[in-house]
C-alpha cells in the first residue's frame, strides 16, 4: 500500500493515542497515605490431625514491604471443648512450639488463646477437625502450559468417598539434587594477609561439596474444591509446575505434597488471600478490602486481626524423578549461575580478597610456557564449583536413589 | 428601527420629564453644529449607538462645551429646543423619540395585575399612542383584539388560541407564549392551546418553541378574545433557537430534578479525539457525575451505575458506551436530546431507583432531502434524511464507524498490527403522520464494539433495540399513546490461543415492553396522565462453550432467568392557583421471577455459602418463584415567590427489580444483569427534595439551587474477593446494604449573549452501609463507608465566546475530588508470602481530578442557499497535561508489593474535525 509522508503523520498521531488506550499508561504511583499507626496482629496457626509438636507463627503487620515485625513474648495455648490446654512457648522469636505433641481429633472443638506482650487479649472461635481424606496418589507428568512452555506438571490424586472434605489446600516441599558444575578437586587457598597471595590446594576429601541437597517450600496458595453436588474427587490437580530449562530438576528431584482438608471458612480466607496478590489490568478492579479471619479480640472492640486458626485434616505422599526419564536426550538445564570464567594475574591483589572470603572457586591456572611458573588463575563465581552455596551437603533421610 | 417599534408599542403617553439611567463622564464640545453631527460625534466618541429619525431633529445649529458631564445632561440641553425626548435602552444604545417619553416602568396598574389581585379593576380608558409602522421594515403585525368598551376597559384581559405549524397544520405543543416586556409567559399544552392574562392596550408577545421560528406579534387588547398562531418551523434547526427555547422553563417546571440538554447546545463543546458526546456533556451538570475520566455509567445523585434507566426512543439502552466508555454510543447528528429526570421520576417510568435518562431521536425532515456528515481521526459519521411522502412521512438513517481497526492493521508496528478495537452504530427512525389525529414512528438502533487487548481473547459487546410508538388523538381532551420495544445487550468473549483452552462466552439479557398510556385534560387546570406497562425479561447469565474439537473447556451454562415487571400509573399536573402547581404522580409496580429455574433454598438468618444451603427448588417454566412489588409516589409542587423566582420541592421513591453485577468500580463490558429472585430482593429508594429557581437578566441568567436527601435499601454490593463471572452462587457473594446520599446543586447558565454557558458546583456526598449479625457479611464493622463514588466537591464550568457569527471560542474546566478506594497501608507475611494488608473500604482517596480542554470553532457561512453547510472544530482534550489517575491498584510482584495507577489521557489530545451539512 503505498502511503504519502504527509498523512502517515496522523496515523502516528492516532497510533500514539489508540496505543495510549490499550496501554492505559500505567505507571508507579506513590500513595499519599496518612502516618499509619495501626499495626495488626498476623497469626499463623494450624492444627493438624498429627500428633506432633504444633507451630503457631505471631507477627505484625508493617508498613515497610518486605519488613518482617515478629510478635515476641505472647502467652499462647490452645484450648479444646473439654477444657484441656494445650501450651505454646515461644522458641524462636516470633515461633511458639507446643509443649507437649498433640493432634486435633475427630468430635473436638479447639480455641485459639492469645494474649500478647502488651495484654491485648484475643480468642479465635471454636473450630473442628474436618474429613480426613488420603491423598491417592502424587504424579510427575510432562506437560505443556497454555503458553506454550514445556515442562513438568506434579498432581494429585484424592477421592473421599463420604463427600465431606470439599475444600483442599496444599503445600509442598521440595528436595533436589544440586551437582556444582565446575566442582575440581583443587581449591585456592589464602596466603598470609601481609604477602596477599594464594595458593592451590586439594580439597578436604571429607567435606562433601559437589553434590548437595536443597529443600525449597511452597510460598503460594493452593487451593481446590469440588462442587457440592459431584463426586467429591480430586484428580490431576496440578500443584506445582516445573519449567523444562529450570535448573532444580537438572538431576534428582523430589516433592513431599501436603493435603490439607479444610473449612469453608477457611477456604473461603485463603482463596482471597490468593486473588489479592494477583495482577489487575485496566478492565478488571475487583474491590479490595480486609479479609476476616476468625480470630477477634477478647474485649469485642473492632481492632482487626489477621490470620485464621485452621484446623485441618493433613495427609501427604512423595515423590520422585530424574530429568532423564522424561527428556532423556536432552541437554540438561542450564545451571542458575552461567559461571563466568575470570583470569586474574597471580599476585594480583584483586584475587586475595575473593578467596580469603570464599566468593570463587579454582577451575585452572596459565603457566608461563617456558619458565613453568603460574602467570595467572582462572577462577568462577564459587557457587559453580562449591554446592553447598545452594544446599546441604547432608543427604536427607528420605532421600531414594 | 426595530427597537423604536418594540418600545413605542409598549409606552403609555404619560408626559413625564424624562427617563434616566447611569451614563459615562463625557466631554465633548462642538460649534454651530447640526444635531445629527453631534449625534455622530457622540456615536464615535463614547461608542453609543443612537437611534432615531433625522427629520425629529430640526435644522438650526447648536453650540456647546462639556467637561466630564453625564450623557444625559448633554443630550437634555441638545434637545431642549425639540419635542425630541431620548431614552437609554442600555448604557450604549439610546433611543430617540419625538413627542412621546419611553418609560422603563410600566404603569403601575400592570403591577396590580400581576400580583394576582382577584378582583377586576376597571379604571379609565386610556389612550393608546402607537407608533407608525416604518417603511415595510418591521416584521412585527399588529392585531386588535375585543372591542373597546365605552365604560372603561378591564385591567386583566385574556388572551386564548391554538397554535399549530402552517406547514403541516399540527398543534404545536410546549411552546412558549411570552409578554415580552414582563417577560410572564405561558406554555401551549398538548393540543397546541393556550391562554394568557394580558394587560389592555399593547402588549408585545413572542412565541419560541424547538424548531419553530420565533415570532412576535403585536397585540392591542381591548376585550378577552382569541387569537390562533401559525407558525413556521425554524430552517436553522439546529442552531439557536434552541437554546433560548423555554427561556422560563427553569422557573415554572413543576417537576424538580430535571436536566434538559439538546445536541446544539453541546455544538462547540471541546471534543475528545472528535466525538460530540451529549452525555458526556450531561457529566458537566450538577448531580451527574461518573467514576472517572473514560468510565462507562453514570452515578445520578449518589447512585450507582445501574440505577438508571437510559431510554433512546423509550426502548432501554443497557450500555451506551463504545471503547469502555470513552465515547457514549449515541450517534450525535441523529440525537435531538436528552432529558434526565434525577429528583422526581415522572410515574410512567419506573424500575431504576436514581434517575432516568430520556434520550430522543431526531424527526425525519419530511420537506426535502438533506444529511449532515462528519470526519473526525476517530470515526467518520453520516446521517440522512429522506423523506418518503412529502410532508408526511420520512426516515432518517444514521451510522457511525471506527477506522482504528483499519489504522492498527496498516501499521508495521508488530505489537499493534493484531490488536482490534473497532465500534459502530446505526440508527433509523421512520415517522408517518397518518392523518390529523395519528402519528406513527419507529426507531431501530444497534451498536456493537469488538476490541482485543491480548492477541488470544476478542472481547465484543452489543446493543439492539428496536421501538414502536403510535399516538391517537381520540377527541379534544383525550389521547393515547402505545408503545412497543425490544431491547438486548450481550457481551462475547472469544478466547483463542495456542492451546486446548479455547472458549467462547456469552452472556445476553433481552427485554420487550408494551406500554399504554393516556392523556386526558381535565377542566383548566388538570392534566391526568395514566396508563400501564409491562416488560418481560429474558437473561441467559453465561454460557461457555469450547471452540474448536481439540478444546478440552467442558461446556458451561449459568440458567435462564426470567422476570416479569408490570406497573400501572397515573399522575396529575394540578394548577392550583397562578402561584401553586402540584404534580402528583402513583406507579404500582409488580415483579414475578419465573421458571423455569433451580433455586436454592439456604438457611434463614444465617450467611448465605454452600454449607447453610439447605435444597434446590425446582420451578417449571413460567411458573412463579417468587414475587414482589409496591408503590412508588413522585410527587412534586412548584410555588412561584415572585415571576422569576419559584420554589420547588419533590418526594420520590423508587423499586428496582433488576441489578448490575459488577466487580468494578465503573461499568465494564463484562458486567452482567441479574434479575430479582429469591435471594436478591428488589433495591428500593426514597428523596426528598428543594430548590430555588431564579431568572433574572432578561431570562439570559438561570439560577438554581437545589439539595436532596436520598435513602436507599438493599443496595448491591460484594463480599471481598467476590467471584462474579459464571458463578452458579451468586447470591452468596453478594451483600445488600443500606445507602445514604444528600448534597446540594448550584447551576448558573448563561443563555443568551456573546458569552455563555454555565458553572455548575456540586456538595455531595454517598455513604454505603453494610452490617449483619456475622462478621464475613460485615463491611468497615458494619458503619456507614463512603461509596465507591462519593466525590464531594465537583465544579463544572462550561463556556462559549462568539467572536462573530463564524468564530467562536469553547473552554471546559471540570474538577472532582478523588474518588474513595481502599488502600494497602501496610503488609504482613503469611506462610512464607507477603501480602497487603488493606484499610478499612473507601478509607483513602485516588488523586483529586482537573482537567481543561479549549477548542475553537468555525462556521461556515450561513447562506442559505449554499449546498453544504460546513462546520470545523479544532480542539485540545486536556490543555494541562494532567495525568488523572484512572484507577489506582497493587501488585504482589517478586514477593513485594508495588502500587500502580493507570489513566486515560495524560498529555493534550488535540483533534481537528470537520462536519458538513446539505
Amino acid at each position: 500500500m503505498k502511503r504519502e509522508t504527509g498523512t502517515y503523520h496522523s496515523y502516528i498521531l492516532v497510533f500514539l493515542l489508540l496505543g495510549n488506550l490499550f496501554s492505559g499508561c500505567t505507571e508507579p504511583f506513590s500513595p499519599d497515605l496518612l502516618p499509619q499507626t495501626e499495626s495488626v496482629l498476623v497469626v499463623d496457626a494450624t492444627l493438624s490431625n498429627e500428633s506432633k509438636n504444633h507451630e503457631i507463627f505471631l507477627s505484625k503487620s508493617s508498613q515497610e514491604a518486605g519488613e518482617l515485625l515478629v510478635e515476641r513474648n505472647a502467652a499462647v495455648r490452645i484450648l479444646d471443648d473439654n477444657q484441656q490446654a494445650f501450651t505454646f512457648t515461644e522458641t524462636e522469636p516470633g515461633k511458639y512450639i507446643s509443649d507437649i505433641p498433640f493432634g486435633a481429633e475427630p468430635g473436638r472443638t479447639y480455641r485459639l488463646l492469645i494474649t500478647t506482650e502488651d495484654n491485648r487479649s484475643y480468642i479465635s472461635s471454636a473450630e473442628s477437625l474436618p474429613q480426613t481424606t488420603l491423598i491417592e496418589n502424587v504424579a510427575a507428568q510432562k506437560t505443556t502450559t497454555e503458553s506454550g512452555n514445556e515442562g513438568i506438571a506434579i498432581t494429585v490424586d484424592s477421592f473421599d468417598p463420604t463427600g465431606n472434605s470439599t475444600y483442599y489446600k496444599y503445600e509442598y516441599e521440595e528436595t533436589y539434587k544440586i551437582i556444582a558444575p565446575k566442582w575440581g578437586p583443587l581449591e585456592l587457598v589464602a596466603g598470609p594477609e601481609e604477602f596477599q597471595t594464594v595458593g592451590v590446594v586439594n580439597r578436604d576429601p571429607d567435606k562433601e561439596e559437589r553434590t548437595c541437597y536443597a529443600t525449597d517450600k511452597s510460598n503460594s496458595i493452593i487451593l481446590t474444591k469440588n462442587s457440592v453436588a459431584g463426586e467429591d474427587r480430586v484428580s490431576d490437580f496440578e500443584v506445582r509446575f516445573l519449567n523444562k530449562d529450570n535448573y532444580i530438576i537438572s538431576h534428582r528431584y523430589s516433592i513431599l505434597v501436603k493435603q490439607f482438608v479444610l473449612s469453608q471458612q477457611a477456604y473461603t480466607f485463603y482463596e482471597k488471600l490468593k486473588d489479592f496478590s494477583g495482577s489487575e489490568s485496566l478492565f478488571s478492579q475487583s474491590q479490595p478490602g480486609f479479609i476476616n479471619g476468625n480470630i477477634f479480640p477478647d474485649d469485642n472492640s473492632n481492632e482487626r486481626v489477621v490470620g485464621i486458626f485452621e484446623v485441618s485434616s493433613v495427609s501427604e505422599k512423595r515423590t520422585f524423578f530424574n530429568y532423564v526419564d522424561f527428556f532423556p536426550d536432552e541437554d540438561l538445564p542450564p545451571f542458575i549461575d552461567e559461571c563466568k570464567r575470570t583470569t586474574i594475574a597471580n599476585g594480583d591483589p584483586s584475587l586475595y580478597e575473593p578467596v580469603k572470603s570464599n566468593r570463587v572457586s579454582y577451575v585452572g591456572e596459565v603457566t608461563n610456557p617456558t619458565t613453568g611458573g603460574i602467570e595467572a588463575y582462572i577462577v568462577v563465581p564459587r557457587l559453580c564449583g562449591d554446592c553447598t552455596v545452594l544446599g546441604s551437603a547432608t543427604i536427607p533421610d528420605f532421600w531414594e536413589e | 428601527m426595530k427597537f423604536l417599534l418594540i418600545i413605542a408599542a409598549l409606552l403609555l403617553s404619560i408626559p413625564v420629564v424624562s427617563a434616566q439611567t447611569e451614563t459615562p463622564q463625557i466631554s465633548i464640545s462642538y460649534e454651530n453644529s447640526s444635531r445629527q453631527e453631534v449625534i455622530s460625534q457622540l456615536e464615535q466618541t463614547s461608542k453609543i449607538s443612537f437611534y432615531y429619525n433625522e427629520e425629529w431633529l430640526g435644522d438650526d445649529l447648536v453650540s456647546g462645551v462639556y467637561e466630564n458631564a453625564s450623557l444625559s445632561e448633554i443630550l437634555g440641553d441638545l434637545f431642549e429646543q425639540t419635542t425630541v425626548n431620548f431614552f437609554f435602552l442600555d448604557y450604549r444604545i439610546i433611543v430617540l423619540t419625538q413627542n412621546v417619553v419611553i418609560k422603563d416602568t410600566l404603569h403601575e396598574s400592570f403591577y396590580r395585575d400581576s400580583l394576582g389581585s382577584s378582583n377586576q379593576e376597571t379604571t379609565e380608558a386610556l389612550p393608546f399612542y402607537l407608533a407608525e409602522k416604518e417603511s415595510g421594515t418591521s416584521a412585527i403585525e399588529t392585531v386588535r383584539i375585543g372591542k373597546q368598551q365605552q365604560a372603561g376597559t378591564q385591567e386583566k384581559l385574556t388572551l386564548s388560541g391554538i397554535v399549530r405549524n402552517s406547514r403541516t397544520g399540527e398543534p404545536i405543543q410546549n411552546l412558549a407564549i411570552i409578554e415580552k416586556k414582563n417577560g410572564k409567559g405561558v406554555s401551549t399544552d398538548i393540543d397546541g392551546r393556550y391562554q394568557i392574562a394580558l394587560s389592555a392596550g399593547p402588549n408585545l408577545l413572542q412565541t419560541k418553541a424547538l424548531g419553530i421560528e420565533s415570532m412576535e406579534k403585536r397585540v392591542i387588547m381591548y376585550n378577552d378574545g382569541q387569537l390562533d398562531f401559525n407558525l413556521e418551523e425554524s430552517i436553522e434547526q439546529l442552531d439557536e433557537v434552541i437554546v433560548e427555547s423555554n427561556s422560563l422553563k427553569n422557573v415554572e417546571t413543576v417537576v424538580t430534578g430535571v436536566v434538559e440538554l439538546n445536541v446544539a447546545e453541546i455544538k462547540t463543546i471541546p471534543l475528545v479525539l472528535g466525538e460530540r458526546d451529549i452525555l458526556k456533556t450531561a457529566i458537566t451538570l450538577p448531580g451527574i457525575t461518573n467514576a472517572g475520566e473514560g468510565a462507562a455509567g453514570y452515578n445520578v445523585r449518589g447512585g450507582g451505575t445501574d440505577q438508571n434507566l437510559i431510554l433512546l426512543d423509550d426502548a432501554v439502552i443497557y450500555n451506551p458506551s463504545h471503547f469502555f466508555g470513552i465515547f457514549s454510543a449515541l450517534n450525535p447528528f441523529t440525537t435531538g436530546g436528552v432529558t434526565i429526570y434525577k429528583g422526581s421520576i415522572p410515574a410512567e417510568y419506573g424500575g431504576r431507583l436514581s434517575s432516568v435518562f430520556d434520550i430522543n431521536t431526531k424527526d425525519p425532515n419530511t420537506d426535502k432531502f438533506s444529511g449532515e456528515a462528519s470526519l473526525g481521526p476517530v470515526t467518520s459519521n453520516l446521517t440522512l434524511e429522506i423523506p418518503i411522502v412529502k410532508e408526511k412521512s420520512g426516515i432518517l438513517l444514521g451510522g457511525r464507524s471506527t477506522y482504528s481497526n483499519w489504522i492498527l492493521n496498516s501499521l508495521d508496528e508488530e505489537s499493534l498490527k493484531n490488536s482490534k478495537a473497532s465500534f459502530f452504530d446505526i440508527v433509523a427512525k421512520y415517522s408517518n403522520r397518518l392523518n390529523e389525529n395519528n402519528t406513527i414512528s419507529a426507531t431501530g438502533y444497534y451498536s456493537r464494539d469488538a476490541f482485543s487487548i491480548t492477541s488470544d481473547s476478542v472481547y465484543s459487546y452489543s446493543n439492539r433495540l428496536f421501538s414502536l410508538k403510535w399516538n391517537r388523538k381520540l377527541n379534544d381532551k383525550n389521547s393515547m399513546n402505545t408503545m412497543l420495544a425490544n431491547s438486548q445487550y450481550g457481551f462475547n468473549i472469544d478466547f483463542e490461543g495456542n492451546s486446548d483452552k479455547n472458549f467462547n462466552l456469552g452472556y445476553r439479557i433481552n427485554e420487550t415492553e408494551l406500554k399504554l398510556k393516556f392523556l386526558k385534560l381535565f377542566r383548566n387546570n388538570h392534566r391526568i396522565n395514566y396508563g400501564l406497562s409491562s416488560k418481560l425479561y429474558i437473561v441467559n447469565p453465561g454460557e461457555v462453550e469450547p471452540r474448536g474439537s481439540a478444546s478440552i473447556v467442558a461446556p458451561l451454562e449459568i440458567q435462564q432467568e426470567k422476570g416479569w415487571e408490570s406497573a400501572l400509573f397515573i399522575s396529575d399536573n394540578i394548577k392550583l392557583n397562578d402561584k401553586l402547581s402540584v404534580d402528583l404522580g402513583l406507579r404500582y409496580s409488580f415483579y414475578t421471577a419465573l421458571g423455569k429455574s433451580s433455586q436454592k433454598i439456604y438457611e434463614e438468618g444465617v450467611p448465605k455459602n454452600e454449607g447453610t444451603l439447605t435444597e434446590i427448588k425446582e420451578f417449571d417454566n413460567n411458573e412463579i418463584i417468587k414475587t414482589y412489588d409496591g408503590l412508588e409516589v413522585r410527587a412534586s409542587t412548584r410555588y412561584f415567590l415572585s415571576p422569576s423566582l419559584s420554589v420547588k420541592a419533590g418526594y420520590n421513591n423508587t423499586f428496582q427489580y433488576i441489578h448490575t453485577i459488577s466487580s468494578n468500580t465503573t461499568v465494564s463490558p463484562t458486567d452482567t444483569w441479574k434479575l430479582s429472585d429469591i435471594n436478591i430482593a428488589p433495591q428500593r429508594a426514597n428523596q426528598v427534595s428543594l430548590g430555588f429557581f431564579k431568572n433574572f437578566g432578561d431570562n439570559a441568567y438561570e439560577l438554581s439551587l437545589e439539595s436532596y436527601y436520598k435513602k436507599s435499601n438493599n443496595i448491591l454490593d460484594y463480599k471481598v474477593g467476590a467471584q462474579l463471572l459464571l458463578n452458579e452462587s451468586i447470591e452468596t457473594e453478594v451483600l445488600q446494604g443500606e445507602g445514604k446520599a444528600y448534597g446540594v446543586e448550584l447551576l448558573l447558565k448563561k443563555t443568551e449573549g456573546r458569552l455563555n454557558g454555565w458553572l455548575g458546583y456540586t456538595y455531595s456526598r454517598t455513604f454505603t452501609k453494610l452490617d449483619s449479625d456475622f462478621i464475613e457479611e460485615q463491611i468497615n464493622n458494619g458503619d456507614y463507608f463512603p461509596s465507591n463514588f462519593d466525590k464531594p466537591h465537583d465544579i463544572s464550568l462550561v463556556t462559549n465566546y462568539k467572536f462573530t457569527k463564524r468564530f467562536s471560542f469553547s473552554a471546559n474546566f471540570v474538577y472532582q475530588t478523588g474518588r474513595p478506594v481502599t488502600f494497602p497501608v501496610g503488609s504482613y507475611f503469611l506462610d512464607g508470602a507477603e501480602y497487603a494488608l488493606y484499610s478499612d473500604r473507601n478509607k483513602f482517596r485516588i488523586p483529586d481530578f482537573y482537567r481543561l480542554d479549549f477548542s475553537f470553532n468555525i462556521e461556515g457561512n450561513h447562506k442559505i442557499k449554499k449546498f453544504a453547510h460546513s462546520f470545523w472544530n479544532i480542539s485540545v482534550y486536556n490543555v494541562l497535561g494532567r495525568n488523572n489517575p484512572y484507577s489506582v491498584f497493587f501488585i504482589t510482584e517478586d514477593g513485594s508489593l508495588k502500587a500502580l495507577q493507570s489513566s486515560i489521557f495524560a498529555i493534550p489530545v488535540p483533534t481537528i474535525t470537520y462536519n458538513f451539512k446539505f
